[in-house]
């Protein structure tokens, strides 16, 4: 039955990527994905799925690339430069951000043309359950009794959860050490092992220590609660209103061929509104909140305006000070 | 037991299943043995045809996946000295000689014998310990990480053959290449000589492709090619039992070390195979010789990688946390399927952790059967006429490092590596002190670092016990020979004064 399934997936896709030419002279060829981290990460997953979708929606096969390396600052910077003629496409993140204002090689927002807005997997802020902290407000108590004395697991200065735990201090108007962990696996482990009482993660991280009472989520920095944790308030609900975490968002380079842009950009848009496609994020854990072109780059400059100060404040900002 | 029982007649009896179980591990066999693509890779790259089956299949066909590149890493390894994973890396040290000795079939044999031992002890450790190792992998945190660094380091630097000195000196340089790139704690560039590239760091795999694979193929081109003339035999594809039986202790202890690094989350089958074959090194330094064809080597190395397979399953499916980029895949394919990995899991669905197991052995028995078959035909593309084989090691050399980043500056880098391995053979430099430093090196500075962010003192490494114990053993290990020297020379002034 599931080889059944394979076979009719196969053909499917076989047939239209004969019926399905659509627009004048655009895909011409298969279409990359040019996801600028390891294979077998989080985003890597989703975006295998977004492909395999717009494939569909394409006609045309979408593959996906790995170029690992330097929080995905070199694929992005290659991407920027390369292939204008549409073929080619790739993903931005929180991180992207980040790394505009730390690393000199990476290119910078105004380089890309964003195509679609894929959505915001909130950050959390998780504390070990013998801390007894089960509020925002515990944790504001307890840090201020003892400034900087405890601390934090997150990944690298200017990966997502780094921001976001800079963020969140600043907004508590707290202090905490930020410990830093290379991706997130490291970063549970060191909470469950308790070498940090709090990490700053994603849901689908902790939901099941969650769950487990070995941990507590204190609250999720998204706009409204997550699916997963519907028994965790958010940051604003707290009554610390901020919104952080993993967005993402597809691009294409600033200059890319604007009529290709547009047909990619629909066929992407229509897979992330897709049901099937949205059934399987949603069980693997990701917020799936499509939007298309104009609405996504008015979201990401925003992002990028809002995040500055934060970067700055976080000694996060080392070149293109503005 | 009643759920394993179930699991077992389930999925042997329904041919899809099975039918996956082959493909799948064929496929991992396949892609392993190509050099570069990684077990993550194949994992990736499978893993969207896994949305559409049951979870109990899709597990089936995943694990087979896994655990056939697990060993297919290591036929390239032993045949033409480039690691198909960063697991086999060290399989070829003693594997790719006693290839080239004519013995390649041997070889082969000796490899798959060991890591189904490994893959059998991994398995029982995660079906017998699971529930009570998983905390266990807790006690390793930073501190514990970096003396374990330390601890391996050394025992690697001593027990290298030839001059220690420069042993030593190969180390430290592959020490300092790990330095290359952003820095994990501050994000700032190292090393990088203005090369935006260099910003990720030295991977592991153009460097092994180039400084085994390449360097090899410049030290054949040495002497003229024999007209045509098949220059290796398969051999014998069985090695003489007796001398299998010879190495049982190796294998038991190495499948320990595998296991046991294998739980320990994010510490991965690079590392397991550096310390159980530094284990093994360091115990027979006075009687054996590696990195010559000892099949002890082999058999180290092996055994301690497929029994890492069975370790990194146990924090996964114990606590929900994935001990390596492998296992993290698997958890994206187990939350596609609406399953929680965490604590719950073993409560909650018990059935499916009994699928996971009997797919688990399914594949170990899958891959020696499926590999025992095919040994001869492995063994034979060395038969092919040299100027043909090389050109196709070549192909393989450069198609290996791009693959693994989609980057051409790694082949670049595979070429450099290549010269700087051929140039240091020439001088006599050992090249593999130099693979350690650059795998452990990273891992040594980034535990360090984040302990003294932690703990903000070095006594943190007096209080702990591990650290305590590793430390303890180090030293020894490091004075031992240097008290022997003393002793020697007591005993031989003792000698002298005695017939006065």
């Amino acid at each position: 039955m599931s080889l059944k399934s394979i076979v009719v997936a196969a053909l499917s896709a076989l047939t239209l990527s004969v019926s399905g030419a659509v627009a004048a002279d655009f895909p011409t060829k298969p279409v990359s994905l040019v996801v600028p981290w390891p294979a077998g990460g989080g985003s890597d997953i989703l975006m295998r799925m977004i492909a395999q979708k717009t494939s569909e929606k394409l006609g045309q096969s979408v593959v996906v690339v790995n170029q690992p390396g330097a929080g995905g600052s070199l694929a992005l910077r290659e991407v920027a430069d390369g292939d204008k003629s549409g073929h080619t496409f790739s993903m931005i993140a929180t991180g992207f951000i980040a790394e505009q204002y730390g690393n000199p090689n990476a290119p910078t927002l105004d380089q890309f043309k964003v195509l679609a807005f894929v959505g915001t997997d909130p950050a959390i802020m998780a504390a070990r359950a013998d801390t007894g902290l089960k509020t925002l407000d515990d944790l504001v108590r307890k840090a201020k009794e003892d400034p900087g004395k405890l601390r934090n697991a997150n990944d690298q200065p200017g990966g997502t959860s780094y921001v976001a735990a800079s963020l969140m201090k600043l907004k508590l108007g707290i202090d905490y050490t930020l410990v830093p962990y290379a991706g997130s696996a490291p970063v549970v482990q060191a909470i469950l092992a308790g070498e940090t009482q709090l990490a700053t993660p994603s849901v689908t991280d902790l939901i099941a220590q969650h769950e487990a009472g070995e941990i507590n989520i204190l609250a999720v920095a998204g706009v409204e609660r997550h699916f997963l944790a519907p028994d965790v308030p958010t940051f604003t609900e707290a009554g610390y209103p901020l919104v952080t975490g993993t967005v993402r968002a597809l691009v294409v380079p600033a200059d890319a061929d604007p009529a290709a842009a547009e047909v990619l950009g629909k066929a992407i848009v229509d897979a992330l509104n897709d049901e099937s496609f949205n059934k399987t994020a949603r069980d693997a854990g990701f917020t799936i909140t499509p939007m298309g072109s104009e609405e996504a780059t008015a979201f990401m400059e925003n992002l990028d305006k809002e995040m500055y100060p934060v970067l700055l404040e976080a000694g996060l900002v080392k070149v293109r000070q503005k | 037991m009643t759920e394993l029982l179930h699991a077992t007649v389930t999925i042997l009896t329904d041919p899809v299943t099975m039918a996956l179980a082959v493909v799948a591990t064929l496929v991992g066999i396949i892609l392993g043995a190509l050099p570069g693509i990684s077990s993550t890779m194949t994992l990736a790259v499978l893993l969207p045809f896994s949305f559409s089956m049951e979870p109990g299949n899709a597990m089936v066909f995943l694990l087979g996946a896994f655990y056939g590149s697990a060993w297919g890493g290591s036929i390239s390894a032993i045949l033409i000295n480039i690691p198909g994973t960063p697991g086999s890396m060290l399989t070829q040290l003693d594997g790719y000689p006693l290839a080239k000795r004519g013995q390649a079939g041997v070889a082969l044999t000796y490899a798959l014998i060991a890591s189904t031992f490994g893959g059998v002890v991994g398995w029982f450790g995660l079906v017998i310990f699971a529930p009570t190792l998983a905390r266990a992998g807790f006690a390793f945190q930073s501190p514990e990480f970096a003396v374990l660094m330390i601890f391996g380091l050394s025992m690697l630097a001593y027990a290298s053959p030839g001059s220690t000195f420069l042993a030593i000196l190969a180390g430290m340089f592959g020490l300092l290449l790990g330095t290359v790139g952003l820095d994990m704690i501050t994000n700032l560039s190292r090393f990088d000589f203005g090369i935006p590239r260099l910003q990720a760091g030295i991977n592991i795999i153009p460097f092994a492709v180039g400084i085994f694979g390449l360097t090899e193929i410049l030290k054949l081109l040495e002497q003229p090619i024999v007209q045509e003339k098949a220059a290796t035999q398969i051999g014998e594809i069985w090695p003489r039992f007796r001398d299998v039986i010879k190495t049982w202790a190796t294998a038991i202890r190495s499948s320990i070390v595998g296991l046991i690094v294998g739980i320990i989350p994010a510490a991965g089958s690079a590392v397991a195979v550096s310390m159980s074959y530094a284990q093994e090194k360091k115990l027979y330094e006075k009687t054996e010789t590696f990195g010559n064809g000892n099949p002890r080597g082999i058999v180290a190395a092996e055994t301690g990688n497929n029994a890492a397979v069975g370790g990194a399953l146990v924090p996964l499916l114990t606590l929900g946390l994935p001990g390596d980029t492998m296992t993290a895949v698997l958890v994206g394919a187990l939350l596609i399927h609406g399953l929680q990995p965490g604590p719950q899991l073993f409560t909650k669905h018990p059935d499916f952790i009994a699928t996971i197991y009997v797919a688990l052995a399914l594949t170990i028995v899958l891959t020696f059967v499926l590999s025992l078959v095919l040994t001869r035909a492995f063994a034979k593309l060395l038969s092919a006429p040299p100027r043909i084989l090389y050109l196709g090691i070549l192909i393989l050399c450069v198609t290996g490092s791009f693959a693994v980043q989609n980057a051409l500056f790694d082949v670049l880098l595979m070429i450099f590596f290549g010269a700087l391995g051929y140039l240091f053979t020439k001088l006599g430099i050992p090249t593999a002190p130099m693979m350690f430093g650059l795998v452990l090196g990273p891992l040594l500075e980034e535990n360090l670092r984040r302990t003294l962010v932690v703990y903000g003192d070095w006594m943190v490494f007096f209080q702990r016990p591990i650290p305590v114990v590793l430390l303890a053993i180090t030293a020894v290990v490091l004075l031992l020979p240097f008290f022997g020297k003393v002793r020697e020379r007591l005993a031989r002034a003792a000698l002298e004064a005695g017939p006065d």
